[in-house]
């Protein structure tokens, strides 16, 4: 934040120090242990009084000089102005720390110049012994540039206690440098070998070729087993953070820590290849292949350790967005834009939004991110964001998976940044659904004879909003399933639940009548609960048509999970599929009534917002397969999960063979989280400061959308969700501390760590809350059934078990709350821009109002006379405010 | 926008600036000269293979054996105050360097093909024939489009009031091509250069000539007639550039500050001797009034940088974050590296009864 931001693009994202420093460090590390290997090479020439060999070791000095003094040295400095350019405030912290430790270096620097010099130039021209001992000083030298420039670069990984202390001593001698020291020397005389061979092959005369090679291939093998114990080394002194990033956590790692264990092997095989009698056009292929192979894996090893260090620059002091350890309280108050030094845009407006996003992604992404370029190009990464999910993404990163750092910044920047990825590199355009999109369902009510009628039918499905997912060929969590209750009275001045005697018959509407050509569900049954479901069946074995059951305990008839999906059997949406009930007498079969309800069902699930780019149907609704297929892979990339792959060969996956849910016959793993609280946990993280936009995000609520699924009374006089179920953050908390009492303290508190309640002030208050059960109570606003005095439910007053959700409730009489004030998220009376009879159809049948059965003294729908006593629950008879 | 603003915070050093400025102004001086002689002789061979005309081969022979080294000495003595300058002014050349970043960062490559151009013209120095011309040339123009890309983060550095147009341009492709001090300033190091090639070929041919033939006599005259018109020339460039200052700059040096004014007059006063002596052939005695004339070269150029700056920074507002054991280990090293060049030097080149093969 203190130095302008070099905006590069295209070679962003690391490339030139990939390009500078690998090469570099590959000839630097070769010309130390070169260094080694002239001076024991001449001596053996010596030892063995061979002139060959002698002279082949002139010629590997020139090579030498060549290319570690020219191109080494130049690309060493190369080095120096690339960190200066791309990280100023970190090189600034190294140099101003270690300025007499690059120093030193430099002086050995120039005794190694001076040395090399001397030994090639002067080769043959002095004693042996002058000429042997200026070589083993180039060599000192050497190792000591070495011993050096390690120190300060793994400073940066393992800054120690240097953090507190700011003491050189502790900087440089921090916990990795001598694990690192060992490795890298061990790496040296490996990387002479290989040089060695390279040289070899075209300097040693035919005679000399095979014990040359034979020579070198000992300078392979001999340092293996010291790479490999002292990478052990290394790794076991890094903190566990490091740690987990690398063998864990990091995308970036995961190929580049395969190389580095996968290639020993091959070089192991390689060098003894040099020591059989092979062809000399073979020896030159050999000796390419480890030049080049040792080329990765020198890469491989930078890469990590690199990496290794994210989300920082130099480990707990400098993030890699150049932000030092401290600063972040600031920038999240006050902005990037207002902190920063180098920013033109001050002033964020809505004109100067795209502008001053890009200002934001030069100074918070450049330095990781490509745009359009070979390495960590920030095109595909964000290819599948829409505003919003660019701005949850934005708002979680950091926090569960850390090796990018949190953005530290403020909302409206969050925003702006979005704003230039979404709509100035991608130039997508956000269209909301058209007006008139969403129409009234011609319908109307079946006729009720209120003078005439014996018997009222009131039905219900007990979710009034109900998402489900139709991206069955990868995974499923919610598949069809609908469940229907209803109960009959006999009409009277004292009515009577009807318990025996009667049948109810139900059929999903024609439209709706095939299920299994809309929805993969039935062709992955097998794989995804386990056993073969038969077309258009549900999970409890009911089908589109069929007869209710009875519930003695509920006194009502109930038909659980029908195969009910939203898409009609043309394939066009329609979240609000009927089904006529008809009530007839057991014995004669008499028709005793009728009505039709409404099943709300909605693949309106936001997954694309973050997860993909389209709906999967008419634009509006659906999961499409990119989108199923990108939520897989960020779990196998997070979980270490191979569900994609598994996917792809046919082997989709229900969420809650793993994550318990309350799915039938599906019982999960016990030691994972829940359903619920892993997907609010996890998401919370994302999407938790978007307010009461966070929950349409996923379900099928928003007021924009197609569904448009709150759409009870609730939803008209402006209530939002968060006052019932609390903002996502809250409702996340207290599922995952319900999980956390359950044991689950390390996943479950990993995805709390980040989470804020804005219900109460400290962690240890957050209430638990059991997925499912534990729910909003309508009696603690409505206490005692009169007009709340809040429109916040007190935080963690939730139910306390299944049969005090409010759909399993009934009144003082035995009838259902949702008998007469309709399904969740649905309450009478309900609107969306579906139409007033699709919402209130019951209501609307039996007292012509929208308004509760019964309310407004509309006793008459059951009792056959007014009546004066509130049987059913207390201010029965009170007057209905909320009148259209 | 107000400049001021844009200039970073520094950090923290570890040892009193001025153990900082000494070195600086040391290993710069120490790089000056390698430099000047690395391009001066690559100019001066260029010119010779060009258009010289007897002996130029000799002459060009010579210097091939030498540029490799000239490079690789240059760039370890730039080594140094390239470090030391981005303690004490980390703020100003992060960022002049940022803005040229992709002309500064180029750089490497630039030295990398000069440099293995410098082996080349030398290896093949008799297998090229005349065509190795072509060699030097690939080092000379390359090592003047490094000059003058130094020149450019120089100058940039000392103006932070040209820096907003990074906000135009922030892909860093900045030069400062409309400072008025580019120009002449370039040209003065190039000329310098010129005349420290042709004083270094003078000592050479001085050296060689102490031995045997009067041929080379001829060649130090020669090479002495390179730093004398490259050094006459610097007369007026001098003069140019000290026009395009600020003026109030030009004060410091022409009474306004006592030190400055006695610099410039010991400048003067070395290159007229330096002439003298160059004029006279007296080779060691022009080689010391220069090597003076470029001291306070230096410190002058180190003046102009602090009243270039002050008007935003003065060294003593850098916090000290006293670290003096580091500098002790350097300074031990300093002394080691030292003892260990004497001691390879001598084993190198003394007296060798018993070679090596």
């Amino acid at each position: 934040m203190n130095y302008p931001v070099w905006e590069l693009y295209f070679s962003g994202g690391g490339l030139l120090m990939v390009v500078i420093a690998v090469v570099h460090v590959y000839v630097a590390h070769f010309a130390v242990g070169g260094g080694l290997f002239l001076v024991l090479t001449e001596m053996k020439a010596y030892r063995e009084d061979d002139r060959a060999i002698l002279a082949y070791v002139k010629s590997h000095t020139r090579f030498f000089l060549l290319l570690t003094m020219v191109f080494g040295g130049i690309t060493g400095v190369g080095i120096w102005f690339t960190i200066s350019l791309l990280s100023p405030t970190a090189t600034s912290t190294l140099v101003h720390t270690f300025v007499f430790g690059w120093a030193t270096e430099w002086v050995c620097f120039l005794c190694e110049i001076v040395a090399l010099f001397l030994y090639y130039y002067r080769f043959g021209k002095i004693k042996r012994s002058s000429h042997l001992t200026i070589g083993w000083l180039y060599f000192i030298f050497a190792w000591l540039s070495l011993f050096f420039i390690n120190g300060i670069i793994d400073f940066m990984l393992t800054p120690g206690d240097w953090l507190e202390t700011k003491s050189f001593w502790d900087g440089f001698f921090n916990p990795s440098m001598l694990p690192a020291l060992v490795f890298r020397t061990a790496l040296c005389l490996f990387l002479a070998g290989i040089f060695g061979f390279v040289t070899t092959v075209f300097f040693a005369g035919p005679d000399l070729k095979n014990k040359m090679l034979g020579y070198c291939s000992r300078w392979l093998i001999f340092p293996l087993p010291v790479m490999v114990l002292s990478a052990l080394w290394y790794l076991s002194v890094l903190p566990d953070t490091v740690k987990s990033m690398i063998l864990e956590h990091s995308p970036e790692i995961a190929p580049a820590l395969a190389l580095f264990g996968g290639l020993l092997p091959v070089f192991l095989i390689l060098a003894l290849i040099m020591r059989l009698s092979i062809p000399a056009r073979v020896q030159v292929v050999v000796a390419f292949a480890c030049l080049l192979t040792g080329l990765v894996y020198m890469g491989a090893f930078e890469w990590i350790r690199e990496a290794g260090r994210r989300p920082y620059l130099i480990y707990g002091h400098t993030y890699s967005t150049a932000v030092r350890v401290g600063e972040e309280a600031t920038l999240y108050k006050d902005g990037i834009l207002k902190t920063a030094r180098w920013v033109q845009h001050r002033n964020l407006t809505p004109e100067n939004e795209q502008k001053a996003g890009r200002e934001i992604f030069r100074i918070a992404c450049v330095g990781c991110h490509s745009i359009g370029g070979p390495i960590n190009d920030i095109l595909p990464l964000t290819v599948d964001y829409s505003m919003m999910g660019m701005q949850a993404q934005l708002n979680g990163q950091g926090k569960l998976l850390t090796y990018m750092p949190p953005f530290m910044g403020t909302g409206d920047e969050r925003r702006a940044l979005a704003r230039y990825i979404v709509s100035g590199l991608h130039h997508r355009k956000e269209t909301a659904l058209e007006a008139g999109a969403l129409n009234d369902i011609p319908m109307q009510p079946p006729a009720f004879d209120q003078a005439a009628a014996q018997y009222v039918l009131l039905a219900w499905k007990d979710k009034g909003m109900h998402g489900m997912t139709d991206s069955d060929r990868y995974w499923s969590f919610q598949p069809p399933g609908s469940s229907i209750y209803a109960q009959l009275v006999l009409r009277g001045e004292t009515p009577e639940i009807m318990t025996e005697g009667v049948s109810i018959a139900y059929a999903v509407e024609e439209d709706h009548a095939r299920p299994a050509s809309q929805v993969e569900f039935w062709t992955f049954s097998k794989a995804l609960t386990g056993r073969t479901i038969p077309a258009g069946t549900g999970m409890t074995g009911n089908t589109l048509d069929g007869h209710m059951q009875f519930d003695d305990n509920q006194m009502a008839f109930y038909a659980e999970h029908l195969p009910v999906v939203p898409y009609k059997n043309d394939g066009s949406f329609n979240p609000y599929p009927l089904v006529r009930l008809e009530a007839r007498a057991e014995d004669t079969g008499e028709l005793l009534a009728q009505t039709t309800l409404v099943t709300p069902v909605s693949t309106e699930m936001g997954c694309k917002n973050c997860h993909g780019t389209a709906w999967a149907v008419e634009g509006r609704t659906g999961i499409d397969d990119p989108t199923a297929a990108s939520i897989l892979a960020v779990h196998d990339r997070i979980n270490k999960t191979n569900l994609l792959s598994s996917a792809r060969k046919g082997r989709p996956v229900l969420c809650q063979t793993c994550h318990p849910g309350n799915l039938p016959h599906v019982r999960g793993k016990s030691e994972h989280l829940n359903l619920s609280a892993a997907m609010h946990g996890f998401h919370a993280n994302y999407l938790g400061d978007l307010g009461d936009d966070a929950c349409s995000a996923c379900h099928p609520s928003s007021s924009d959308g197609a569904t448009h699924g709150f759409r009870g009374i609730h939803r008209e006089i402006e209530l939002t969700c968060a006052n019932c179920h609390f903002s996502l953050q809250d409702h996340a908390l207290s599922l995952l501390a319900a999980e956390k009492q359950a044991g689950k303290n390390v996943r479950a508190g990993m995805l709390m760590r980040h989470l804020t309640s804005q219900a109460v002030d400290t962690p240890d208050l957050i209430a638990p809350r059991t997925a499912w059960t534990s729910q909003p109570d309508c009696l603690n606003c409505h206490v005692d059934f009169e007009p709340p005095e809040t429109d916040q439910v007190e935080y963690g007053t939730w139910t306390e078990t299944v049969d005090h959700l409010y759909r399993r409730r009934t009144d003082d009489a035995g009838l259902m709350c949702m008998a007469c004030h309709g399904a969740t998220h649905a309450i009478y009376p309900a609107m969306n821009p579906y139409g007033e009879y699709l919402n209130n159809l019951q209501p609307l049948q039996y007292q012509g109002t929208p308004y509760p059965i019964g309310s407004n003294g509309e006793c008459r729908v059951c009792h056959t006379i007014d009546m004066e006593d509130e049987i059913h629950h207390p201010n029965m008879l009170g007057e209905f405010r909320n009148t259209r | 926008m107000d400049p001021a603003s844009l200039v970073p915070a520094p950090d923290a050093i570890p040892v009193h600036w001025g153990w900082l400025k000494l070195f600086l102004l040391t290993t710069f001086f120490l790089h000056l000269l390698c430099m000047n002689t690395m391009l001066g002789i690559g100019i001066i061979s260029l010119f010779k293979s060009l258009f010289g005309r007897s002996g130029a081969s000799e002459y060009n022979r010579e210097i091939s054996t030498k540029l490799p080294y000239a490079i690789a000495f240059t760039v370890n003595m730039g080594v140094a105050p390239l470090l030391f300058i981005q303690v004490l002014y980390g703020q100003f050349i992060y960022t002049s360097s940022l803005l040229m970043a992709v002309y500064w960062l180029s750089i490497t490559a630039i030295l990398i093909i000069a440099y293995y151009s410098a082996y080349l013209h030398h290896y093949a120095f008799d297998a090229a024939g005349p065509a190795r011309a072509v060699f030097m040339a690939i080092t000379v123009i390359n090592l003047l489009v490094i000059g003058f890309f130094f020149s450019n983060n120089m100058t940039m550095m000392l103006s932070p009031e040209k820096w907003v147009r990074y906000f135009s341009s922030p892909d860093g492709t900045l030069l400062n091509l409309a400072e008025p001090t580019l120009a002449p300033r370039y040209l003065h190091f190039v000329l310098s250069a010129v005349a420290m090639g042709g004083l270094f070929m003078a000592l050479v041919w001085r050296l060689k000539a102490d031995g045997r033939a009067s041929a080379c006599q001829e060649k130090v005259k020669q090479s002495l007639n390179w730093f004398l018109g490259a050094t006459l020339l610097q007369f007026g460039v001098g003069t140019w550039w000290l026009m395009t200052l600020p003026r109030h700059i030009v004060r410091i040096f022409m009474g306004g500050s006592a030190w400055a004014t006695a610099l410039f007059a010991l400048g003067l006063l070395g290159t007229i001797l330096s002439l003298i002596f160059g004029y006279k052939v007296r080779v060691r005695l022009c080689i010391g009034a220069t090597l003076a004339t470029i001291l306070c070269m230096v410190l002058m150029r180190d003046l102009l940088r602090t009243a270039m700056l002050k008007p935003y920074f003065t060294l003593s507002m850098l916090e000290t974050d006293p670290q003096y054991g580091s500098l002790v280990l350097f300074l031990i090293f300093l002394g080691i590296g030292g003892a260990a060049i004497f001691y390879m030097l001598k084993l190198a080149f003394s007296n060798n009864p018993e070679v090596g093969s």
